[in-house]
């Protein structure tokens, strides 16, 4: 897309980048007015990234490889930056790697919020990161074939798997803990989310020295299944089907990297709609949310009021939507249904309702001794550790960065609604606690004020030409952080590459260091705390490192444990 | 404690009764699709916009039939169906009560005749797409009558064969369009 001189948002850091590496940047191409595209040299690449990172306030999104063999005769990698200095807007360094040369240095080692991204790329399209510290795979099982890179376009169709052929798990666990440690296994389901992740907790007595977890399990392979069988405008549906919760939030993400890509101009009437149905899916998330924080603390009652007062929000998006959950209200330019005055009049009703209750129902949960003595302190994200690898949502708010993409980079209608960027400094599970209270109410704000104020016009764009081989970025901040697509358009109507990056990837691995120094029967309550997007570890093995001894604990004995604190189950 | 003591006594039942009572669903609830086979055209928008596939279409050239079907267990009550359908043949009801016991029950089909070619004899269309063509043109203020059925029952290679052979007989324009 041509972006005409005066609008370029973010040409301070092309020109800082021409000045301090030269030659080293090969092209730079604008997708929008505040995203722009710039291939560098491959050896440049770590340095590149961390001058962005580092010196000019940037934070890394997501990153990602391609194979563009079809379009260039190479792979390409993608580090997406979102700069938040003085400028906001979206830089993206790209790099070409060489087919016969499969590999690229690793930015791991000076950006470490590199890592899952770099491993990736190495289960997905065979590319090695040169340096990179943690050589283990993280999509892939342990045994799947070595050469085998479903991403490559070359590799195999997406309904194709190779048969297992073993059911034991090779995976290493890492451990730092320089004495002695036991070790817990906390899964392989997680404790909050009723959903696969295998937790292994390394413990000094009760004291958590070390952890480490493998994700993954239930790899749905939707990236390809994308490029492959779905046509670009049916994949809306598909990314409402991310996630459980948040599926609208992945819904937008990718129809507006697909809009950006484009050129299209979506109607301020749709775009103020997406807004409200966005708010709708926080509102009954943070109250999940809160009523699972209640029950980790081991106060049953406040998560099932918490839960019958969500009962109003879900029946708010079904009023508005047609559905409770996944609504399917998106489309290529625009949202499928309007918001009609008896529907306007009810949500605001509703709106009133939740209002009222909830206030009762948060205002009782800080009275709550109970919950203040096991959150206040606990799982612990350090200012640095949040700086190093750029985590999102209320985990980074809480620990005093003032990240948002509603506010960073306005999308949908978000320029000009009512909200503030919630932070805490505390940097504990209550300031998460806290954060999201905080934002349900500026989510009930943001509904009325949409619903008072809605633009008239059409709902849909239409009438717009596709154009292959046409990329650009999308995002949106769900419940539990922001939602980053990135969509590249090919031939036949069908997508030549979907990046999806839920908010709970940028999560995970700064995980280990908010359990470190934690008891166990703080875990569950620390991995609730970022309110991951899968559920409940059933088990737990405990790794005890100077008995070396390991136990293999029962989901609900450690939950129980979790909630009374009694009767520990290491003994 | 005694907010929280005040909060439950407000509250009072939260439960529902269901299923031992209806359970009301809001206005414009996408549930089960249910198509009006009186209605349909058989021409495949709906199959051609599911994007799950729930929706596909077959054709027994031998038989002469074309065979809608939806698979619930793959619908996603989009309601792409709903609105691509021409003759609002499919809509999405409240219905949500879909659990079956056999998994063929999952399954709705409707079976629609194929137009065979006048001349050929090869079937090339829904026979009720032809009416609704005829119907669009009628409505449009063009005069099509019964007796031209034949004329508009003729696949598209026919149609072609005619109008070769009609203007290598005449250079000039059909009786019809002169007047």
């Amino acid at each position: 897309m041509s972006v005409s001189e005066q609008t370029k948002v973010g040409q301070n850091y092309v020109d800082g980048l021409r000045e301090r590496f030269g030659a080293a940047i090969l092209e730079t191409e604008w997708q929008t007015a505040d995203q722009v595209t710039v291939t560098v040299k491959l050896g440049s690449l770590p340095d590149v990234v961390e001058w962005l990172y580092y010196q000019q306030g940037g934070w890394l999104s997501v990153l990602f490889g391609n194979d563009e063999r079809p379009l260039n005769g190479h792979f390409a990698v993608y580090y997406v930056l979102s700069m938040e200095g003085l400028v906001k807007s979206w830089v993206v360094v790209r790099a070409l790697v060489e087919e016969h040369r499969p590999e690229f240095p690793s930015v791991t080692p000076r950006v470490p919020a590199a890592v899952w991204g770099e491993r990736e790329i190495r289960d997905m399209y065979g590319l090695v990161p040169v340096g990179l510290p943690d050589e283990r795979r993280l999509v892939l099982p342990d045994d799947w074939p070595e050469d085998l890179h479903p991403l490559r376009k070359d590799a195999m169709a997406y309904n194709q798997r190779p048969a297992p052929t073993t059911d034991d798990e090779t995976y290493t666990f890492v451990n730092e803990a320089s004495g002695s440690t036991r070790d817990v296994p906390l899964g392989p389901l997680h404790i909050t989310s009723d959903e696969p992740g295998h937790f292994r907790l390394f413990v000094d007595g009760e004291d958590i020295v070390d952890a480490d977890y493998r994700m993954f399990y239930v790899h749905r392979g939707m990236e390809k299944l994308a490029e492959t069988r779905m046509g670009y405008d049916e994949v809306t549906f598909l990314s409402d089907r991310v996630c459980g919760i948040c599926g609208f939030t992945h819904s937008v993400a990718y129809s507006s990297a697909v809009e950006n890509a484009l050129g299209l101009a979506v109607p301020a009437r749709a775009q103020a709609i997406r807004s409200v149905f966005l708010e709708v899916e926080r509102l009954h998330s943070h109250l999940l949310n809160l009523g699972l924080a209640s029950h980790f603390v081991g106060f049953d009652t406040g998560f099932m009021q918490f839960f019958r007062v969500r009962e109003k929000a879900m029946t708010m998006a079904e009023l508005l939507t047609g559905a409770r959950k996944t609504y399917g209200m998106n489309l290529i330019g625009g949202v499928r249904r309007d918001i009609m005055k008896d529907e306007r009049t009810r949500t605001l009703k509703l709106v009133a309702e939740l209002r009222a209750e909830t206030t009762q129902l948060i205002d009782m949960l800080l009275s709550t001794p109970n919950l203040r003595e096991r959150t206040a302190g606990v799982g612990v994200l350090s200012k640095q550790v949040a700086r190093d690898y750029s985590p999102v949502g209320p985990l980074v708010r809480a620990s005093g960065f003032k990240r948002d993409v509603r506010d960073l980079h306005a999308y949908a209608g978000y320029g000009s609604l009512p909200f503030d960027v919630h932070t805490e400094d505390s940097c504990d599970v209550l300031g998460r606690v806290l954060v999201r209270a905080r934002e349900f109410f500026d989510s009930l704000a943001i509904i009325e004020h949409a619903l008072d104020n809605l633009p008239a016009g059409p709902v849909l764009l239409e009438g717009f030409h596709y154009q292959p081989h046409r990329f650009a970025l999308g995002f949106a901040e769900a419940p539990r952080g922001e939602d980053i697509h990135w969509a590249m358009t090919g031939d036949n109507q069908k997508l030549y590459r979907w990046r999806c990056r839920a908010p709970t990837y940028a999560n995970w691995p700064p995980l280990r260091y908010m359990l470190r120094g934690n008891t166990v029967s703080d875990a569950p309550l620390i991995v609730a705390s970022i309110d991951p997007c899968y559920s409940c570890t059933d088990r737990v093995t405990l790794v005890d490192v100077k008995k070396r001894k390991s136990t293999t604990v029962p989901y609900k004995e450690i939950e129980r444990y979790g909630r009374e604190r009694k009767n520990s189950p290491l003994k | 404690m005694l907010k929280l003591f005040k909060i439950i006594a407000d509250a009072g039942e939260a439960t529902a009764k269901y299923p031992f009572a209806p359970f009301p669903v809001s206005p414009g609830f996408r549930g089960k699709p249910e198509l009006n086979a009186a209605q349909c055209i058989a021409c495949a928008a709906c199959t051609t916009a599911c994007p799950a596939n729930a929706l596909t279409m077959g054709n027994d050239t031998a038989d002469g039939t074309r065979t809608w079907q939806l698979n619930l267990g793959r619908c996603i009550f989009c309601g792409r169906c709903e609105e691509v359908c021409p003759t609002h043949a499919i809509v999405l009801t409240p219905e949500f009560e879909l659990a079956v016991a056999n998994k063929a029950d999952l399954l709705q089909k409707a079976t629609f005749r194929l137009q065979q070619c006048e001349q050929c004899g090869q079937p090339f269309a829904p026979a009720k797409e032809i009416g609704y063509v005829m119907d669009l043109l009628r409505q449009s203020g063009v005069a099509v009558d019964e007796a031209r059925r034949a004329e508009f029952a003729s696949c598209p290679a026919c149609k072609r064969k005619a109008t070769v052979t009609r203007d290598a007989v005449s250079q000039h324009l059909s009786q019809e369009a002169e007047q």
